[in-house]
């Protein structure tokens, strides 16, 4: 019995060394024209509460790089994607940045998904001189820090004051709202810094803010909450997080009988939303980063319901433009050298589907990105305006 | 005051999902004398099952609900047999079922995560989501019905163990796992009955949760407030587990709504702590000899 | 694999096994079940961070005094709860872990939810820190445990009425070994933090509390190489499996079950190397001894 255990347990590790040491490499199959191979990483959350979105988004990746292989490949060599999980944890993805830069010798790393990953990978890029694009870390810290930039780190999204802001302003200005109420998870550090800017922004405009009621993630129920906002006879309410808690907020708002305009972000839009809360969220309007009426959403959001038989999330449309970022940095830099495509990453202008991005080389933050603002009606996003605030 | 009788309400509507999960999870304890961790994962996995009856099988709503306490319920029998009966049969002490639990509960989450996706899974409304108005109070449906639901399933759990043979068998058992087999109950068998009647409960909460909330893998993670209530109430007794289940929701609704939501899960445990400090064994628990 | 992955696989091993040992003196040695060590380690990491970054306190003073906080604390926390009884104990440290993460989320001068940023001129935890730091808490914790405190801690977890009755002030011992746990498994903290250079409270939930029991107890109770074992054992294979994705934690899931399962004592099931040493030399005599008399 004990022999048995322990032959089981040194075979997982031989397996899992030998997996280690040779990467498996999910499309072998690629059409590259020399044998030579270049890895580019992503990280994100495969497991964990945040394992939706980093699963649309290494699909994404993994269709784009079978795309580049499809036509040559990068530079003429073949493109293969390593893929590893952060549990959506700072820390583990800090050790797989480190490994992705150490022992797979990736030219670059695309992702992570949210702030709480970005900033963990700092000093392992420092360290290892790759460079980061991260898809939706809004976090400003990112890639900017006490009047520095972070060498390393890149961004395809725009940034929390932003979205906050738009958000609070258009609130105000446009929906002519002056009194409103925010529900947030305080344990999300997308939610705390959202509603931090909106309210900034709202009591700048000459707005009040009636009611800011908290949560923690993992939580479900928000009916004592909603009871004191409806107490609190908002005419707005700004729900700055994800679409699951988004959903079931509304429903348990029009359950309690608080009937009022439910404004948020981007961590609103996806096909899930619907199927929990549809007739809740008519007329809800949110800030997005693109319109789905737009003809190059739309090409994406076919090809990746095609081949994984789902719409993507949001996420894997910053995903695309993170790696065409990528893409293009290695043919303006024409070398597959991680220092040299940092370089090209400075000040490059990409049509992305999320907007036209130039990453500005003094904060490595998209410029000009600006905001869109969508409304729900039945079962789609329909584009209001662009929006920006200065 | 109709402010207070909202947040008692609502206090009560989560706390009876609570006591559903509390229920299941301290029936074992009062047996095996260890928390059970898995359990959350047993809950989970009865939502899916509820979920594809009800999308895939096209089965009604009741129908659904049976066929996913089916499913917890030889799960949880199975999960007996391969991750605690071989500890049992070595006398292990309770932390090493604890540990087993959660390599258990980690393998239950991450399994599904892994081939079901990390999606939300929704069950179709059973009813429009309006409440009940009495005056500017409202009641949800759905909380009645989970209400009613629950007392029913908790008072036929009581009366099994109250007046049947096994209910007997059970509340010697508990009372001494030894002394109760050399008396000729059927140790094994009272058991295998406990963790079948805390899967059954689990796959009812499942269902009861995934209808109110939505099903994901990372659902089950909800039970630490069950073990939270549970301990507040006393481990190992029936009664208690309900008494903390409710009283932990209405504490939590009432720190919500008169002191600060940020706080609210830390005004929990500080009065957690603070009732443990004047009654070691919880509210209604047995004063436990330490076994372990 | 590459040597710097490795180096890095090290730091991390070497963090998890400075806070493992602390927790196998209050697990395997004292027979007590925390499911909160990963509150004690955010202590640490937020006061060794706050240390260096705003009062440019050194690396090495900071983590001493990150670990004394985290001490403190546990005092607190330990007169409050250690009379509790088996998993009344574990489900309320698990309150107190929950706790201080809700704490530190909730308080915004160190960055709540939005976490706390270390600069770069800060030191970094190098291996040899992490060597030094481990070899130090080694030698002191070996020697706790082979003095008459060790066996008094010991006597605790066998049988706690038998060791009131000869004298064992209980109360004591399991204060001190919650008291050394929480020092120990602060100055990881505080290592960790100078690792990754950004401090996040939801790194610190309840997953991390029962990641480092399970090395303790996967490692052998009551064994300090098991500790020492266990924690190499459960660093590297999560990172072999790195490649696994979704499957990783299925697997890790599926051995935790299995090892419990085949072999409830842990890989080492409370013997020490040096037991095993011994045990190899005996044979090894014995061998040589009817060798002699054959000849």
């Amino acid at each position: 019995m004990k022999r048995a255990l322990t032959l089981l347990l040194s075979l997982i590790m031989i397996i899992g060394l030998f997996t280690s040491c040779t990467p498996a490499a999910p499309g072998a199959d690629t059409g590259g024209d020399t044998g030579e191979v270049v890895k580019v990483g992503w990280i994100g959350s495969l497991t964990g509460d945040q394992a939706i979105w980093g699963q649309c988004e290494r699909n994404t990746i993994q269709m784009l790089v079978d795309e580049v292989n499809d036509n040559g490949g990068l530079l003429g060599k073949t493109l293969e994607l390593v893929a590893l999980d952060t549990q959506g944890k700072g820390e583990e993805a800090y050790t797989v940045t480190r490994r992705l830069i150490e022992q797979d010798g990736v030219i670059t790393i695309l992702g992570p998904n949210s702030s709480g990953e970005a900033l963990g990978t700092i000093p392992a890029l420092e360290a290892g001189g790759v460079p980061d694009i991260a898809t939706v870390a809004t976090n400003p810290k990112v890639t900017f820090d006490n009047g520095k930039v972070n060498p390393y780190n890149f961004r395809v999204c725009f940034i929390d004051p932003y979205q906050g802001s738009v958000a609070a302003a258009y609130a105000f200005n446009e929906m002519g709202k002056t009194k409103a109420a925010v529900l947030y998870d305080q344990s999300l550090d997308y939610s705390t810094g959202l509603t931090e800017f909106f309210i900034e922004q709202f009591e700048k405009l000459g707005g009040t803010i009636v009611a800011k009621e908290a949560f923690n993630s993992g939580d479900q129920e928000f009916k004592t909450q909603l009871t004191k906002i409806k107490s609190a006879e908002p005419d707005v309410l700004f729900l700055p997080y994800f679409f699951k808690e988004v959903g079931l907020t509304a429903k348990q708002a029009r359950e309690l009988g608080l009937d009022v305009d439910l404004i948020g972000g981007d961590g609103w839009p996806s096909e899930q939303l619907f199927d929990i809360a549809k007739d809740e969220m008519q007329g809800g309007l949110f800030v997005n980063h693109l319109d789905y009426a737009d003809p190059a959403v739309q090409d994406y959001t076919k090809l990746y319901t095609d081949e994984f038989g789902k719409p993507p999330e949001l996420n894997g449309f910053l995903a695309w433009d993170a790696f065409k970022v990528f893409e293009a940095a290695v043919n303006k830099a024409n070398s597959l050298d991680p220092e040299d495509i940092t370089k090209a990453l400075e000040g490059i202008e990409v049509q992305g589907i999320t907007g036209f991005i130039k990453i500005d080389p003094e904060t490595h933050n998209p410029i000009g990105k600006e905001a869109a603002i969508l409304r729900i009606e039945g079962e789609e996003y329909k584009f209001v305006t662009k929006y920006s605030v200065e | 005051m109709e402010k207070f009788i909202q947040f008692l309400i609502n206090g009560i509507a989560i706390g009876s999902i609570y006591a559903l999960m509390t229920v299941g999870y301290s029936l074992v304890y009062s047996i095996m004398n260890f928390s059970n961790f898995a359990h959350g994962g047993v809950i989970m996995l009865g939502s899916y099952f509820g979920f594809f009856a009800i999308t895939i099988l096209k089965a009604p709503f009741w129908l659904a609900a049976l066929i996913a306490m089916t499913g917890t319920t030889l799960l949880a029998v199975v999960i007996e047999r391969l991750a605690y009966d071989p500890l049992r049969r070595r006398q292990a002490p309770s932390l090493y079922y604890i540990i087993s639990a959660m390599g258990i509960s980690i393998f239950l989450e991450n399994i599904v995560l892994a081939t079901l996706g990390a999606d939300f899974r929704n069950y179709p409304p059973l009813f429009q989501t309006s409440g009940f108005y009495i005056g500017g109070i409202s009641i949800g449906k759905l909380d009645v019905l989970i209400l009613v639901v629950g007392t029913i399933s908790l008072f036929g759990l009581m009366w099994l163990i109250e007046k049947t043979k096994i209910g007997l068998a059970i509340r010697a058992t508990s009372f001494n796992l030894r002394a109760a087999n050399l008396m000729g109950v059927n140790t094994e068998f009272v058991i295998f009955v406990v963790f079948g009647l805390g899967g059954l409960l689990a796959g009812l909460a499942g269902v009861m949760y995934g209808l109110r909330y939505t099903v994901w893998p990372q659902m089950g993670l909800i039970t630490n407030k069950a073990f939270v209530a549970a301990v507040f109430g006393g481990l190992g007794s029936l009664p208690g587990a309900i008494v903390g289940a409710i009283s932990l929701g209405i504490i939590e609704a009432m720190a919500t709504g008169y002191i600060s939501s940020n706080l609210r899960d830390l005004i929990a445990f500080v009065l957690l702590v603070t009732i443990l400090v004047v009654r070691p064994s919880g509210i209604m628990g047995k004063a436990t000899e330490d076994k372990a | 694999m590459s040597w710097a992955y490795i180096t890095t696989v090290l730091i991390m091993t070497g963090i998890n096994l400075l806070a493992v040992i602390g927790l196998s003196v209050l697990t395997g040695f004292t027979g007590l079940f925390s499911f909160g060590h990963a509150g004690f380690m955010a202590i640490g990491a937020y006061t060794s961070a706050i240390l260096t970054v705003w009062l440019g306190v050194p690396y090495y003073l900071a983590l001493l005094i990150a670990g004394l906080a985290a001490g403190l604390i546990s005092l607190v926390i330990g007169r409050l709860t250690l009379k509790l009884k088996g998993d009344y104990f574990i489900i309320a440290t698990l309150g107190f872990g929950e706790s201080i993460r809700l704490l530190f989320n909730w308080f915004d001068p160190i960055g709540g939810s939005r976490g706390f940023r270390i600069p770069s001129e800060i030191h970094y935890t190098s291996l040899s820190d992490v060597i030094i730091i481990n070899l130090i808490a080694l030698i002191l914790i070996a020697n706790l445990i082979n003095s008459r405190h060790g066996r008094n801690f010991k006597a605790i977890r066998e049988e706690e009425m038998a060791s009131q009755v000869i004298g064992i002030n209980i109360f004591r011992y399991k204060m001190l070994s919650f008291f050394i746990s929480a020092v120990l498994v602060g100055i990881a903290g505080g290592m960790l933090a100078h690792l990754t250079h950004f401090l996040i409270p939801r790194n610190f939930d309840m997953t991390k509390s029962t990641f480092l029991t399970i090395m303790v107890i996967l490692g052998g109770l009551g064994s300090l190489s098991g500790s020492v074992i266990g924690t190499v054992v459960l660093t590297f294979i999560p990172e072999f499996l790195r490649n696994f994705n979704e499957w990783r934690y299925v697997i890790f899931g599926f051995l935790v079950v299995l090892v419990m399962v085949l072999r409830p004592k842990g890989l080492m099931g409370g013997y020490e190397i040096s037991d095993l040493l011994r045990w190899v030399k005996r044979r090894l005599v014995r061998r040589r001894g009817e060798k002699n008399e054959s000849a």
